[in-house]
């Protein structure tokens, strides 16, 4: 029988693996770029997932937007579950796939110029 | 296990680190070519010199400027007219070629005269054109000639010219990567905000990294004029200088060759708080995916939507014909960089084409971190490949074409493997919806073509060529 924590974590995996095909915000050329694509493009993605859309009063935020909506259009066609999943269920998936990412992308990234100061 | 040692590279073991071969259930964390590092002595590279990255990809695209090379005359030919960047100027900037042309005496005793008079005879028999950039050259920058000092004195005689100066000898960086990094950061610093332009369109972007190899820029450019989006600045595809010199007016940098001009995006963001949006524009399903991002971020989707229609209703048909007849093709990339990570979704997933391995000459790890992310197991990834390794792969992995440039291209085709130009391309525009029909159309007639197997059939019968004449061609 397939636990409470293993649906969990596939449903993470169908998000990771979207985003790690899909998504080349995630490899912006420093760690601060990707921790900002990251931050912004997901917090706007679980806004658009639960139908509390956020404001974007800056040209960034705006590009961020841009970005979630393109993700989370294309992931309610591909995963049928996301549209059954409750508010509580997506902030809870969506800090899990924030986790992952960073780890992928910046914490265990094997890039050496990630930490340039300059670009 | 999964970074592999060739038998070819047994006496370079340290080519290792740069040559992975894709296992289940790991990823980028585990392994990631070393890549950016110096070619290995023993390695034969086929890599290009930091002064082509940047005159030969960035700066000799211009449609308007004079590009004028401070050396010997070969490191002018050699990185002219190899790519097919056209203009809808008349091709300009593939008609002429500029060089101060220097000789022992001049690296002698100082090539700073030759190059002012290099300059003004250059503006002098082009009265038309009056922006310039110059580049120093191996030779020109060991000896230590002032360029910027030159080209300064040029400018306070002649108040209508503008010239913008590139110090980037070939012998700077491990590969043509420097000469971009180095054209980027100083354009940023001397040329951004030296203008403005009139504002025709509520919409505004620099559309960054497309060289419109073969016409690219100008399919493109038909998708934003039906958007109603006004390009401030092109960088470089049949770009003008002084547009260049307005970027800082955008209000959005959509970035497609990340490896060569991420910088300036990176920098436009930075100092100007420019946005900057990556985009792949090879493949209908990534085409789609970067005009709906484009038009989210104007608020224009239902323009994007009709753009999108109209495209696919016009040339899926055609890439479905091909994908019919393509699917199953195994396909190697040994192109720069970006080809590499741009291009093995697309044609997995727009023509059934599976890629088995791929070779970046001048990528960084951010762009195997992005191909491996998006390739399959058991394809080869290869920093800086070598032509032994080319063929010890060719072996291994049997691909049915290779998209590499017209060097490794001369070398595949002798073992008559087709191979398509993935740098200039065959018969392009690549980029788009059309253009990646014609993509296809290419792969599909190399692959399906008959000759280059009845090329490799020897009908001398039995004056056949001695075996090591055979093996010398």
């Amino acid at each position: 029988m397939t636990s409470n924590n293993e649906i969990l974590s596939d449903k993470v995996g169908d998000l990771y693996e979207y985003v790690q095909e899909r998504c080349l915000w995630q490899f912006y050329s420093r760690s601060w770029d990707r921790v900002e694509n990251i931050d912004g493009i997901l917090a706007q993605a679980t806004g658009m997932f639960i139908g509390k859309k956020l404001d974007t009063p800056t040209p960034q935020d705006r590009y961020f937007m841009a970005e979630a909506k393109i993700m989370v259009d294309d992931c309610l066609s591909r995963y049928s579950w996301l549209k059954d999943a409750s508010e509580e269920e997506i902030r809870v998936i969506i800090g899990e796939l924030h986790g992952r990412l960073t780890d992928i992308a910046i914490t265990s990234s094997k890039n050496h110029e990630l930490t340039h100061t300059l670009y | 296990m999964p970074m592999v040692l060739l038998k070819c590279d047994k006496d370079i073991p340290e080519r290792q680190k740069h040559i992975y071969l894709k296992a289940p259930d790991e990823d980028t964390r585990s392994y990631l070519p070393i890549s950016n590092a110096a070619t290995i002595p023993g390695s034969l590279s086929e890599r290009g010199c930091a002064f082509c990255g940047a005159k030969l990809v960035i700066g000799g695209v211009l449609k308007d400027t004079i590009q004028m090379i401070h050396g010997p005359i070969g490191c002018a030919y050699d990185t002219w007219h190899t790519k097919r960047y056209p203009t809808d100027n008349g091709h300009f900037n593939m008609k002429y070629v500029w060089s101060t042309d220097m000789k022992e005496s001049h690296i002698v005793f100082g090539g700073e005269k030759r190059l002012e008079k290099s300059i003004n005879e250059a503006f002098d028999e082009m009265p038309e054109i009056n922006r310039m950039i110059v580049y120093t050259t191996c030779p020109t920058a060991l000896i230590g000639d002032d360029i910027k000092a030159v080209a300064k004195k040029v400018m306070q005689e002649r108040p209508n010219v503008d010239i913008f100066t590139v110090e980037c000898p070939g012998f700077s960086g491990v590969s043509q990567s420097k000469g971009h990094h180095v054209l980027n950061i100083g354009w940023i610093n001397e040329k951004v905000d030296t203008l403005t332009k009139e504002i025709t369109s509520p919409y505004t972007m620099n559309f960054i990294g497309d060289f419109n190899i073969q016409g690219d820029t100008q399919l493109l450019q038909t998708y934003w004029d039906k958007l109603g989006i006004q390009i401030i600045s092109h960088f470089t595809g049949n770009g003008a200088y002084d547009d260049l010199r307005c970027m800082q007016q955008a209000q959005l940098n959509v970035v497609n060759c990340a490896r060569s001009s991420g910088y300036i995006a990176n920098e436009l963001k930075k100092r100007y708080g420019i946005p900057r949006l990556d985009i792949d524009s090879w493949g209908f399903s990534y085409m789609a995916e970067g005009i709906r991002k484009i038009c989210a971020f104007f608020g224009i989707e239902e323009r994007g939507e009709a753009l999108i229609a109209e495209e696919e209703a016009k040339w899926k048909p055609k890439l479905d014909w091909y994908k019919e007849r393509l699917k199953g093709t195994k396909m190697a990339i040994w192109t720069g960089g970006p080809r590499l990570w741009h291009w093995t979704k697309s044609v997995e997933d727009d023509l059934g084409v599976q890629v088995v391995a791929m070779s970046s000459k001048f990528g960084h790890e951010e762009d195997f971190e992005k191909v491996i992310a998006r390739g399959k197991e058991g394809t080869y990834y290869i920093d800086d490949g070598n032509e032994l390794e080319f063929f010890e792969i060719i072996e291994l992995v049997k691909p049915d074409v290779i998209f590499t440039g017209p060097r490794v291209g001369e070398l595949v085709k002798k073992l008559h493997i087709p191979y398509v130009n993935g740098h200039g391309y065959h018969n392009g525009p690549y980029m788009g919806f059309e253009g990646f029909v014609n993509l296809a159309r290419d792969m599909y007639n190399a692959v399906h073509s008959p000759l280059i197997g009845l090329a490799g059939i020897d009908i001398r019968g039995n004056k056949a060529a001695p075996e090591q004449i055979k093996e010398a061609a």
